[in-house]
């Protein structure tokens, strides 16, 4: 099975797509940083004065913590279209280039051969996930420096520096659990069609209509939210909350993975009926 | 006679159309099979439905005893198969892409110089398979199906896209192979190739074989036999012979008379002749692969 997902790996290093997420969030991160830092003393006071009532606040709030937590809320509805990149391609760029007829034909199960593509999808996005915390935390420390961290949301939430550094990790692991979901989620749609597009499209299609079903307040939408996926991505926020909502976090990751096995069930079943006609 | 491949009662319909009819095949241990039939017979599905690409809706292939459909990895493990085009990650080298299938196969890297010396590609292992040409692609689609040292090698349209020189290495490496000891099944539209290396031949027809064994018996007991006659003079003959219900084509070569007469009457030919005082000097067999193909396709 490595020696499986090992090949996965050097197929998806070798599409061009699988790099837009990557280099998108190397550009982005450091621009972001900078305008933060050099930029940033709106923010800075208006969170002072937020919390300036209740604390003597010295020095400015602003560090890489702080810098992570505002951006995982700004990007977290346009990662699953980086993740989408990669995992559109993994079944159906197969199909397209015609190479199944070189892998298929060979004495190992196309089950287990699926599972290897999975594994190596997963793999992708928490290296994406991971690097977007490498950014932010890691060239972020450097040039924001460490702190404490302040959470306002509905109260204010002081962590200190290791504090931080436990939630954060927490967060980002909750992320690429969540960001699993897209994967299999596009990785379903591309086990059935011979085009890396149409798994994209479909993916996002459907998240973006989840997000769409959350916001409008409707009764009927109200009561649609508990059986959409979409509902439970903001489990990373739980990261974040004093003390943290362990029920909540299981409640949400139960939910997910029960569509993360559905997306994979439909994958498998689809893919060993599939005829090769490519 | 043992088997090395057997397709039974196999069928498959795409929508509307019935590709593959109710196939019945038997490839012998060691045989090197020629798949013949026109464009959308059937041939490649049937192909595909012997590696497992394309699922029946009913029958089986039996490889060395083994359900290719209930046992895909057990039926497969000495088979190696190349599938109309070598498609290959153009973004690798070809080492990269045979390392890659070698894992897959559980097999030492160390047979990639091997079987990329069988094919002469050897000296081109690092190149990208982008810069490949299609010859060079086709050689190394001939290479990842030898990977698995197979048994059996299923071989589809394996001198697509290569010129005269590399149809003739390639027809040499299936000589070679067969000698020893692989059985071949290979699907090709040129006949005369086939008539050249092979040993056995199907014929496939909207989806069904319509004549299938050895090329020696098929051609042996063809009613269409075609044989050559060469006279001192033809005209007598002509005349004798467009009066025979029993031969039923005559056509004048040259200086010599093609007629196509069913195997049994051969002696009756030769007698005829003699007893007409033509002087026959020479009456040869000249029925070929592709007469036989053309009469089973337009039956």
């Amino acid at each position: 099975m490595f020696g499986l997902v090992y090949n996965e790996l050097l197929k998806i290093t070798g599409r061009w797509r699988s790099y837009i997420g990557f280099i998108g969030i190397a550009v982005t991160m450091p621009f972001v940083l900078w305008g933060f830092s050099y930029g940033g003393d709106k923010i800075n006071e208006d969170y002072i004065s937020q919390i300036g009532d209740s604390f003597i606040v010295t020095g400015s709030v602003f560090n890489a913590f702080l810098v992570t937590y505002i951006l995982m809320n700004a990007l977290w509805i346009h990662i699953p279209f980086l993740i989408t990149l990669a995992a559109g391609d993994a079944v159906a760029a197969e199909g397209a280039a015609g190479t199944f007829r070189i892998t298929l034909t060979r004495s190992v199960s196309r089950i287990k051969i699926l599972m290897a593509k999975l594994l190596a999808t997963w793999i992708y996005t928490a290296a994406l996930i991971l690097f977007i915390a490498f950014l932010s935390l890691g060239v972020g420390s450097i040039w924001l420096g460490m702190g404490d961290l302040v959470v306002v949301d509905k109260g204010i939430l002081i962590f200190d520096q290791s504090e931080a550094m436990i939630r954060m990790a927490l967060s980002f692991t909750l992320a690429i659990l969540i960001m699993w979901v897209v994967a299999s989620l596009c990785f379903m749609f591309s086990s059935m069609v011979d085009n890396g597009i149409g798994p994209i499209i479909g993916s996002m299609f459907l998240i973006v209509i989840g997000y769409i079903v959350i916001a409008i307040p409707l009764d009927l939408f109200d009561k649609l939210e508990p059986f959409i996926f979409v509902t439970y991505f903001n489990v990373w926020l739980h990261a974040f909350k004093e003390p943290i909502p362990w029920g909540l976090i299981a409640k949400s990751l139960g939910v997910l993975t029960l569509y993360t096995a559905g997306f994979i069930g439909v994958s498998i079943a689809v893919f060993l009926k599939r005829d090769i006609k490519t | 006679m043992t088997l090395a491949l057997q397709a039974i009662n196999l069928s498959k319909r795409f929508k509307k159309l019935k590709a593959v009819d109710n196939l019945n095949l038997e490839v012998p241990v060691g045989a090197v099979y020629g798949f013949l039939g026109p464009n959308g017979s059937g041939k490649s599905t049937t192909i595909r439905m012997m590696t497992d690409l394309i699922r029946p809706d009913s029958g089986e292939i039996i490889i060395d005893g083994l359900s290719v459909q209930k046992l895909h990895n057990k039926a497969l493990i000495n088979v190696g198969s190349f599938t109309e085009r070598a498609d290959f990650y153009k973004h690798l080298s070809a080492e990269s892409n045979l390392k890659m299938l070698a894992r897959m196969d559980g097999i030492q890297f160390s047979r990639i110089d091997e079987v990329l010396n069988r094919v002469k590609l050897a000296h081109r292992s690092t190149d990208k398979i982008k810069n490949y040409s299609q010859g060079m692609r086709q050689r190394l689609g001939i290479a990842q199906a030898l990977l698995s040292n197979p048994k059996l090698l299923i071989l589809d349209e394996p001198t697509n896209g290569l010129d005269p020189q590399g149809m003739k290495e390639v027809r040499e490496l299936i000589g070679e192979l067969s000698s020893e000891g692989i059985t071949i099944f290979l699907s090709t539209h040129l006949l005369d190739e086939v008539q050249k290396i092979c040993s056995h031949v199907g014929i496939i027809h909207h989806g069904k074989l319509v004549s299938a064994g050895s090329i020696h018996d098929l051609l042996k007991t063809s009613d269409l036999f075609v044989t050559e006659i060469r006279l001192s003079s033809i005209d007598n003959a002509v005349e004798i012979l467009k009066k025979q219900p029993w031969i039923h084509r005559l056509e004048i070569k040259d200086d010599s008379i093609m007629v196509n007469v069913h195997s049994e009457k051969l002696p009756d030919l030769t007698e005829l002749l003699v007893h007409n005082g033509c002087k026959v000097e020479a009456i040869i067999p000249r029925t070929s692969l592709e007469d036989l193909f053309l009469s089973k396709i337009h039956d």
